[in-house]
């Protein structure tokens, strides 16, 4: 592969210009409507929540020199006002907002309808099953936040 | 080669809830997290996951950009860290039990997602330069990087341009090209190469 050289000379740009509708046409045009259709999610209007911890992240390499089972995911999710703390079991994700109070916690896939469930007065709940692709939660607390968590894949 | 002036005029106008923009944005970066997976070898569905991932990030991330103009990094450093979870994901549902480094994909070194940002970016410019030439260049152009090439007859015939006319059509259609404002920041740096004593665009910031 030719990246930028010292003589675009005219066959050098012809070339380049041949590689460049080649790697064009080599996306599929769903590949590309999907990309498109992700605009839908700008300006979300809540307090977004950050992943802040991850289980996963902070054993990762000690997981793959040793290759154990993998313990119990565990994430956490802070956003100014709230926390969003998640486990992933084998088939559902437990999860508990604090300061505890109750709340809807609704999982927004990617693409798809959206499903909401209750926590109990303690803000606890669970979401069953485990969503199979790319979603996030959105939890709003009845005294009336609203907080988003970024974007999660399981 | 990252302060692409386009880019960010396109970011801004993002940040604005410009969907048009946003859809130029996705055209134009479609190709490198596309060419990343393949890099990966993953599956068509793995790559669609790999997609939707990247986009969905980007929605949400970029109003945070602190430098538009480094989005096509930001775009293959995500792209990449999605396809190792996609491969891990895979490795830990098809092979539990197996020792990690045999099911390892091949090592996909840095340096890689390096040029495939980099052809993307000159593939990018060059396809933006491409499309604002007039009618008749895109056309003969066209014609000529098709695969087989027509031959000069048949390009006669298809446009209606005297034969004796192409060569020196297609010499002007390619001075056009380079020149395009949209290669300056590919070109930039290497313009001394060209016999040109015509100053390049100076890009703005």
């Amino acid at each position: 592969m030719s990246i930028v050289t010292d003589s675009w000379d005219d066959e050098t740009v012809l070339a380049a210009l041949r590689e460049a509708q080649l790697a064009r046409e080599a996306v599929p045009a769903e590949f590309i409507e999907a990309g498109k259709s992700a605009y839908a999610w700008h300006n979300i209007d809540a307090e977004l929540a950050q992943l802040t911890y991850d289980s996963t992240r902070e054993s990762a390499e000690a997981l793959s020199v040793r290759a154990e089972t993998a313990p119990i995911r565990a994430l956490t999710f802070s956003s100014p006002h709230l926390t969003i703390e998640l486990e992933v079991t084998p088939d559902s994700l437990i999860g508990q907002v604090a300061p505890a109070q109750p709340a809807t916690v609704v999982v927004q896939p990617g693409t798809g309808a959206e499903t909401a469930v209750p926590t109990d007065e303690t803000g606890c709940f669970s979401i069953h099953p485990i969503p199979p692709a790319t979603f996030r939660l959105l939890c709003r607390t009845d005294a009336g936040l609203e907080v988003l968590t970024r974007w999660i894949t399981l | 080669m990252r302060d692409d002036p386009a880019v960010i005029a396109l970011v801004a106008r993002v940040g604005d809830g410009d969907q048009e923009a946003w859809d130029e944005l996705i055209e134009r970066f479609a190709p490198l997290v596309w060419s990343i997976c393949v890099r990966y070898q993953l599956s068509r569905p793995d790559i669609d996951d790999v997609g939707q991932s990247v986009w969905l990030l980007l929605v949400e991330q970029i109003g945070n950009l602190r430098e538009p103009a480094a989005l096509p990094g930001w775009l293959a450093t995500t792209t990449k860290r999605e396809c190792l979870r996609v491969l891990r994901a895979a490795r830990r549902h098809d092979h539990a039990g197996l020792p990690p480094e045999d099911q390892m994909a091949p090592e996909t070194p840095d340096s890689m997602i390096e040029q495939e940002i980099i052809k993307a970016e000159r593939d990018a410019a060059l396809r933006a330069a491409f499309a604002e030439l007039p009618p008749v260049c895109h056309e003969l152009l066209s014609m000529l990087i098709s695969d087989p090439a027509p031959a000069y007859a048949e390009v006669s015939v298809r446009l209606g341009m005297a034969i004796g006319s192409i060569g020196p059509t297609r010499a002007r259609c390619l001075e056009r090209l380079r020149r395009s404002p949209h290669l300056v920041t590919v070109l930039g740096g290497h313009a001394g190469a060209i016999e040109d004593e015509e100053p390049r665009g100076e890009h703005r910031d």
